[in-house]
């Protein structure tokens, strides 16, 4: 088990340099940062002596050179348009990032699971096709839409939560909502199938011959089976949301990672972008790590031990 | 227990559970919350040009001079002032000024700050509108000389923005990192703190020279999405928005809740590739002028709110020739002429705009269409910011959508736009050049109106852009509050008050 660790962290070093060399080369590519650094009426000569400066003249392969050689010491430089050292900027904004995923989670596995088993112990019945509607009807919403919509009744009508930012837990109930729902509605239908199929398993049918009651036959035999696909789309997601939730953030003034890249592009900050790009990647590697590993306890067939 | 009453006791739950989050939205009479698009990117007045950024830094640094909406100067650091000859002004600082922390602001600090903003490792961006500047000589405490290399007429006015006094014994202290984030100046307002990504916290200073403002605080927080921040003013979360697109203006009106300013705006361009055929033929540029009907465009887009521009200095800017009439919409003459250029069934041709202008798809299409009338077939290029600019630099545009601020002083965009030496892009004129150099240096204001109203009247003439309009932009002001803004557009709340 150790080892089926160490060799996937192992793993995640080939995909940071793999992906440090694609974020570097890509945004290298789209435009020159100089340029927009510096005021629309500045000189050619003013332009040019930034650019020496910042070491932008040189060859791109010199470039990732000297980017790689500090960041395996851990400086990724210092942000073009903030003049503080980029994993400073992210590390202020990524607990943002993960108190939003981590609430949007739980928001959506809260509703979404009751539900989808519910839906499929009752299958055909009212509260499937009503639940299985809205799940239809949550993945369809666009979260832009529905954040603004949200704003328009808790805060403009109602004026029971804050508009925007980050504060309170009443901060994060909209945001949290918004980008929770269409997950609540993926969700939802997953464990609906996922359970339908498992409740016709011969072990589901032993458990009721053995006289088991229905809630331990669900609850315990079937929903544990059920769980497996469920954590690996969850594990894919949250990877997803930490740094994939530009629009929630911009909708709710959210000071998460999302924004700051995306804000990185536009501006071309190099040093920012290819540091919050490894960073996300590193994240999304780890998650999935975590989610390999919570298969061992789901499903006790899945062992990583070595053959020997 | 009925489904019913369990579906509405879940309800009951959750509002219960919500109303706890609640937090208090009313804003202290004292308190003044101001939404712009974006956080700034750093508090250090010479490290960056980004508007939302400059507008917090004016309300923590102040500068010798109080630039004036028709690009005159009223004192502010600097009591008085006279010109010794024309490459020189003789300046008297105000005595009794202090920085936040206590320090003396004092001819040394003005010298220290005039030096440090043209320190390589600060990469100033505005260094370049400061270099018409020699050096700043101490006479006395209160007293400083300051010299230009050549005569140079928006000199105080340029001062009056870009040259923020800063204090030296801190910055020697903390380097210019530190000061970026956590800058002291002597301004109305000194920084309490920076959430970063939250808001940025100011309060009053209470021993700064000038008038007292009269809010104790101020936050400003960035707000992207627009629609977010009209729901803040509405609640009364914020009592000053930016950036309201003109269609939500209605919106904001009809809820009895808040007002708009008028104030600032910007000056959308149409450029041409004067180098190339068929725009290097001046007949074809003076076509697409009559070719688009700029009225409709104002009527439709802008609630006709815009102003015409009859050539490139805006009508509201020193300088401008006042016997100019805009370009009247004529689509017949602009098919004669195009006849005349040799271009009798018109042309194809290109037109790219920058997609974070506001409503520039709309302004773009328009144009298109008013073209595609006189045979003009135009294909739109919509580029994201950098490339756009790339590009531009590049020359590779045929025609381009551009803007400038409408700002005060002709030299600080007509300079830059058309003077060869700064960019020759799309358009060089030697005589223009010869009179731009001289507009700079005539310190007579009237003499000097004199030859801003030669270029004016030359580009008109020559058109080496279709002149568009002056979009006024706006603010949202929540009723509470008293609020003008500033035709630069910057957000310096030391004017603003709470209404009786």
């Amino acid at each position: 088990m150790g080892r089926y660790i160490l060799r996937r962290l192992w793993h995640t070093i080939y995909v940071v340099v793999g992906i440090s060399m694609i974020a570097f080369f890509f945004i290298h590519l789209s435009g020159d940062p100089v340029m927009l650094m510096l005021p629309a009426d500045a000189s050619t000569q003013e332009i040019e002596e930034l650019r020496q400066k910042l070491g932008f003249n040189d060859p791109l392969y010199v470039q990732y050179w000297h980017f790689a050689t500090k960041a395996v010491q851990g400086d990724f430089g210092e942000s073009l348009y903030y003049h503080v050292p980029a994993m400073e900027l992210i590390t202020e904004r990524l607990p943002a990032s993960l108190e939003l995923a981590v609430a949007a989670m739980l928001v959506a596995f809260l509703v979404a699971v009751p539900l989808g088993i519910l839906s499929a112990v009752k299958r055909g019945s009212f509260i499937d096709l009503g639940s299985m509607l809205g799940a239809l009807f949550g993945l369809s919403m666009p979260h832009f839409w529905l954040g603004i919509m949200l704003i328009l009744l808790f805060s403009v009508k109602l004026g029971w939560l804050p508009t925007s930012g980050r504060g309170g837990l009443s901060h994060l109930v909209m945001p949290a909502l918004a980008l929770g729902m269409s997950l609540m509605a993926m969700f939802a239908r997953l464990t609906r199938s996922v359970m339908l199929e498992v409740l016709n398993q011969d072990y589901v049918r032993t458990a009721r011959a053995k006289g088991l009651k229905e809630r331990i036959v669900i609850g315990k035999h079937a929903l544990k089976n059920a769980l497996i696909p469920l954590v690996t789309v969850a594990g894919m997601q949250f990877g997803f949301l930490i740094g994939g939730t530009v629009i929630i953030e911009t909708v709710f003034a959210w000071p998460g990672v999302g924004r700051l890249v995306v804000q990185a592009i536009f501006n071309r900050d190099y040093p920012l972008v290819q540091a919050t790009v490894l960073v996300l990647a590193v994240l999304f590697v780890l998650v999935n790590l975590l989610v390999d590993l919570l298969y061992v306890y789901l499903d006790p067939q899945i062992s990583y031990l070595e053959e020997k | 227990m009925s489904h019913w009453k369990k579906f509405w006791s879940v309800i009951g739950i959750i509002a219960l559970i919500l109303s706890l989050f609640v937090g208090t939205a009313t804003a202290k009479k004292d308190v003044l919350v101001v939404m712009q698009e974006a956080e700034p990117v750093g508090l250090d007045l010479m490290r960056s040009s980004i508007q939302t950024t400059m507008s917090v830094c004016y309300n923590i640094h102040d500068t010798l001079f109080a630039p004036q909406e028709d690009a005159s100067v009223k004192p502010r650091i600097a009591e008085s002032w006279e010109k010794v000859d024309d490459l020189t002004w003789k300046i008297h600082i105000r005595h009794g000024v202090t920085f936040h922390n206590g320090e003396p602001v004092n001819a040394q600090a003005v010298k220290f700050s005039f030096e440090r903003a043209f320190k390589d490792s600060l990469k100033n961006p505005h260094k370049g509108k400061l270099s018409a500047f020699k050096e700043v000589k101490v006479l006395d405490d209160y007293t400083i000389l300051i010299t230009t290399k050549e005569p140079y007429a928006p000199g105080l006015y340029i001062l009056g923005y870009y040259l923020p006094i800063v204090p030296p014994k801190y910055i020697a202290k903390v380097g210019d990192e530190e000061y970026n984030i956590h800058p002291i100046g002597c301004g109305p307002y000194k920084l309490e703190k920076w959430v970063r990504g939250e808001e940025i916290v100011l309060t009053r200073y209470e021993k700064y020279y000038g008038p007292k403002p009269a809010f104790k605080k101020i936050i400003f927080k960035g707000v992207p999405e627009e629609a977010s921040r009209i729901a803040a003013l509405l609640t009364g979360e914020a009592d000053v928005i930016s950036g309201v697109s003109i269609h939500q203006r209605k919106k904001i009106l009809a809820s009895g809740k808040a007002y708009l300013t008028n104030q600032m705006g910007v000056m959308p361009y149409l450029g041409m590739n004067t180098y190339k055929p068929p725009f290097n033929n001046v007949k074809v540029r003076r076509a697409m002028n009559y070719a688009i009907n700029r009225q409709l465009i104002n009527k439709a887009l802008f609630n006709g709110k815009a102003i015409l521009c009859p050539g490139p200095i805006s009508p509201r800017t020193f300088g401008h020739d006042p016997t100019l009439k805009p370009y009247p919409y004529d689509p017949a003459r602009a098919k004669k002429l195009l006849s005349e250029a040799g271009y009798p069934n018109g042309f194809e041709t290109r037109l790219a705009y920058p997609t974070y202008m506001s409503q520039i798809q709309e302004q773009a299409e328009a144009i298109a269409a008013d073209l595609a009338k006189v045979g003009v077939k135009v294909k739109l290029e919509p580029y994201e910011r950098a490339v756009m600019w790339q590009r531009y630099k590049a020359r590779k545009h045929a025609m381009y959508i551009y803007w400038w601020d409408d700002a005060p002083e002709p030299d600080r965009y007509v300079y830059s736009l058309f003077n060869s030496k700064v960019r020759d892009y799309y358009y060089k004129n030697p005589e223009v050049d010869k009179l731009l150099d001289l507009g700079r240096t005539i310190m007579d204001r009237k003499k000097r109106a004199e030859v801003y109203h030669k270029i004016d009247r030359m580009l008109y003439n020559d058109a080496p852009w279709v002149f568009l309009y002056v979009i006024p932009e706006v603010f949202g002001v929540s009723n509470k509050v008293e609020y003008h803004g500033r035709r630069d557009g910057f957000l310096d709340m030391r004017t603003a008050k709470p209404k009786p």
